[in-house]
């Protein structure tokens, strides 16, 4: 069962350890022990660091990575021309690079295994006692399947970025908090959202008729849902794509000086072939980012996501929710409730935040479409902007969080007025339910 | 005394019951130009499949070009192949559907890399500069045999073997092809080893071999 959630993450890891092995190839045994030291320590991370902090650490490395990623691969565009290809493959087998390069591999890779543990198991010591021993196995592993691996298959320093990078990425996909993808195409929505309507606010206000009519026409298109994955798309893509154009744009060896055609012909042959043979890592690479894309669109964490029970008034316009009835409100669960009255509706969710403490808010936000809200992971989910809102945060107003209900905390119960829900809900949604292009 | 480039001693082949090469001993010096005669039937097909890494022995030593072809993998023959040999037979095996240039080109890509310029130009050395575009079919037998030619000798072959190239000409276009081998032997400098039904064939070369049954009955030297 925890073997099988930690599949992916496992599977990522042995590929890493077979990568980094592959590149530092001078140093196999100091680069297996950084790796399975760096695996240990970041296992151990769950003990020692809190939460949320955890999390925030992966997922921050994992953006400054990815912006590594991202210059390096500008780099090595700009000097594709030139010949020497395989420049600094010396410069992988420096002992204290391959150490501290499978060190922090090892220690995000455990990291992100122990994120996936979840904070739960951070009080056993079982988990991740395996854990760990299973990342130090899969390094002695891959110590011995590398020998295996074709020797033509050669790593260089970009490529080994790249790799490494996707691979971190991809375990990482499967988590919910960690995932850079899906946040990644949430700003380039929000950023293009802010950026159209500022420009056409400030810039062009498109007076005449027929501009009026053009622009109208094709501004719905800037603020689908989709430039926001297309968008991310492209940037989670692009440094991927530089490398492989780069190594595609390296010059072929001079071969005017001989003069045998077949000889020169082999001497082309034999470079194209160790061009292609280039390809492969980032092409790998590529594959796995186009995994973790995948992953996140498609993600399969289990989702708390009750049905809302129905509700009633007393007389007095009261709603009453016991603490300890039909479902216990202590439970730390999203609990959400319908409430109707005649046409009228409001749908919201009572919740124990992590202090402790009840609160009462809309299955809705001030910004997002009222899609409602799931939970998961120690978070709640923005069910339409994939925003994930720390269970710390319920209760407080502004951004993506649901906006809060004023109730009554009683020792039996929660008590809340019907009539201030309902006015509530309605405010609440009629500004967000109105088409943003509305403005035609 | 030159290097060898085909070296052999007791080597021999036999298809099961039939012993289609007895024990036979021969050495051919760099650069020579040797005629390989005798009956259908003798092992005059067996010894060049043998000698042109097509073909393993049963028994026996073989050197070519100093490679022990016994020593080497399937890999290592089929590279040997590629770089060693040129090999033309009497049955042209040209790709119907491709045109002259692109027949010699499928040679090329084999080898290494296709290069088109030198495909042209290498059949503009056996005279079809005006017949790159045309398929085997619509060319004479001598030119085809002249494309032939112009593949085997594409990726500079330290040795030419040819299998009764001229058995299906007239005696004109006979004439040519020797003709031109003769030239492109002079420039290239490999050794030829060229197996003849044909007497006045034969003696385009250095020396001829006769065979009968598989062994090896006679040799002589054509000149000196
Ligand atoms: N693949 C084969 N299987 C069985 N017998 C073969 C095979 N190839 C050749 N032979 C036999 O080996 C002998 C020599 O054949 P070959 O070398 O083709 O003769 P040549 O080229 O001198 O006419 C013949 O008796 C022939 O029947
Ligand atoms: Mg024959």
């Amino acid at each position: 069962m925890l073997a099988l959630k930690l599949l992916p993450q496992l599977l990522a890891w042995t590929a890493t350890a077979l990568l980094l092995l592959r590149a530092f190839s001078g140093r196999r045994l100091a680069t297996a022990y950084a790796a399975g030291a760096g695996f240990l320590g970041g296992t151990a991370a769950l003990a020692v660091v809190p939460g949320a902090l955890l999390y925030d650490m992966v997922r921050g490395f994992l953006g400054a990575a990815f912006l590594l990623l991202w210059g390096v691969s500008v780099v090595v565009l700009y000097q594709s021309n030139r010949r020497e290809g395989a420049s600094g493959v010396r410069f992988l087998n420096r002992a204290p690079l391959c150490g501290a390069v499978a060190l922090v591999c090892g220690l995000i890779a455990g990291a992100t295994c122990a994120c996936r543990l979840g904070s739960g198991a951070a009080g056993q010591l079982l988990t991740p006692l395996l854990l760990a021993v299973a990342g130090c196995a899969l390094v002695a592993a891959a110590l011995y399947a590398e020998r295996l691996l074709s020797p033509r298959i050669t790593v260089t320093p970009a490529g080994l970025l790249a790799a490494l990078v996707a691979l971190a990425l991809f375990a990482s996909s499967f988590l919910i908090r960690v995932d850079l993808f899906a946040p990644l195409s949430m700003k380039v929505m929000k950023g293009t959202h802010d950026f159209v309507h500022q420009f056409m606010e400030s810039v062009l206000i498109p007076d005449h008729i027929f501009v009026r009519q053009v622009v109208w026409g094709y501004i719905g298109i800037f603020f689908s849902k989709d430039v926001g994955f297309w968008g991310g798309m492209v940037i989670w893509f692009t440094p991927v794509c530089l490398l492989l154009l780069a190594i595609r744009l390296q010059r072929l060896p001079k071969v005017s000086h001989i003069r045998q055609g077949a000889q020169r012909r082999q001497v082309i042959a034999r470079a194209i072939k160790e061009r292609n043979l280039r390809l492969a890592v980032p092409g790998f690479a590529l594959a796995v980012l186009i995994a973790a894309a995948y992953q996140s669109q498609h993600p399969t964490v289990e989702y708390w996501d009750p049905k809302p029970l129905q509700l009633t008034a007393n007389a007095a316009g009261e709603i009453f929710i016991p603490r300890k009835g039909e479902v216990n409100l202590e439970d730390g669960k999203l609990h959400k409730y319908l409430f109707k009255q005649g046409e009228r509706e409001a749908r919201f969710f009572v919740l124990m935040a992590p202090n402790g403490k009840l609160t009462v808010d809309l299955d809705a936000c001030a910004i997002c479409k009222p899609d409602g809200y799931g939970q998961t992971e120690g978070t709640l989910i923005c069910y339409y902007c994939k925003t994930l809102i720390p269970l710390e945060t319920i209760g407080m107003t502004g951004g993506c969080n649901p906006v809060p209900v004023q109730f009554a905390d009683t020792p039996d119960g929660v008590r809340l007025n019907a009539a201030s829900l309902l006015n509530s809900w309605g405010q609440t949604i009629q500004s967000t339910t109105r088409p943003k292009e509305g403005g035609k | 005394m030159a290097a060898a480039t085909i070296e052999t001693s007791a080597l021999t082949r036999s298809y099961g019951e039939i012993c289609a090469l007895k024990p036979i001993d021969l050495l051919v010096p760099e650069g020579e130009w040797l005629s390989v005669m005798g009956h259908s039937g003798s092992g005059k097909s067996t010894l060049m499949n043998l000698v042109g890494g097509l073909d393993r022995p049963s028994g026996g030593a073989l050197k070519v070009g100093g490679k022990d072809l016994l020593a080497l993998s399937e890999d290592g023959l089929a590279r040997f192949r590629r770089e060693y040999v040129g090999i033309i037979f009497q049955q042209h095996h040209l790709v119907p559907y491709l045109s002259a240039v692109e027949n010699v080109m499928l040679a090329q890509y084999f080898h290494s890399t296709p290069d088109e310029a030198e495909a042209r130009n290498a059949l503009e050395r056996v005279g079809l500069g005006h017949r790159l575009k045309n398929r085997p079919g619509e060319l004479s037998g001598g030119e085809q045999q002249r494309v032939c030619i112009a593949r085997a000798i594409i990726n500079s072959p330290k040795l030419l073997l040819g299998d009764e190239p001229t058995g299906n000409l007239d005696h004109k276009s006979t004439m040519m092809v020797m003709e031109l081998l003769k030239e492109l032997r002079a420039e290239e400098r490999f050794t030829v080893v060229m197996v003849t039904h044909n007497q006045e064939v034969a003696a385009w070369g250095d020396r001829t071999i006769y065979l009968d049954d598989g062994v090896l009955v006679r040799e002589e030297r054509t000149r000196c």
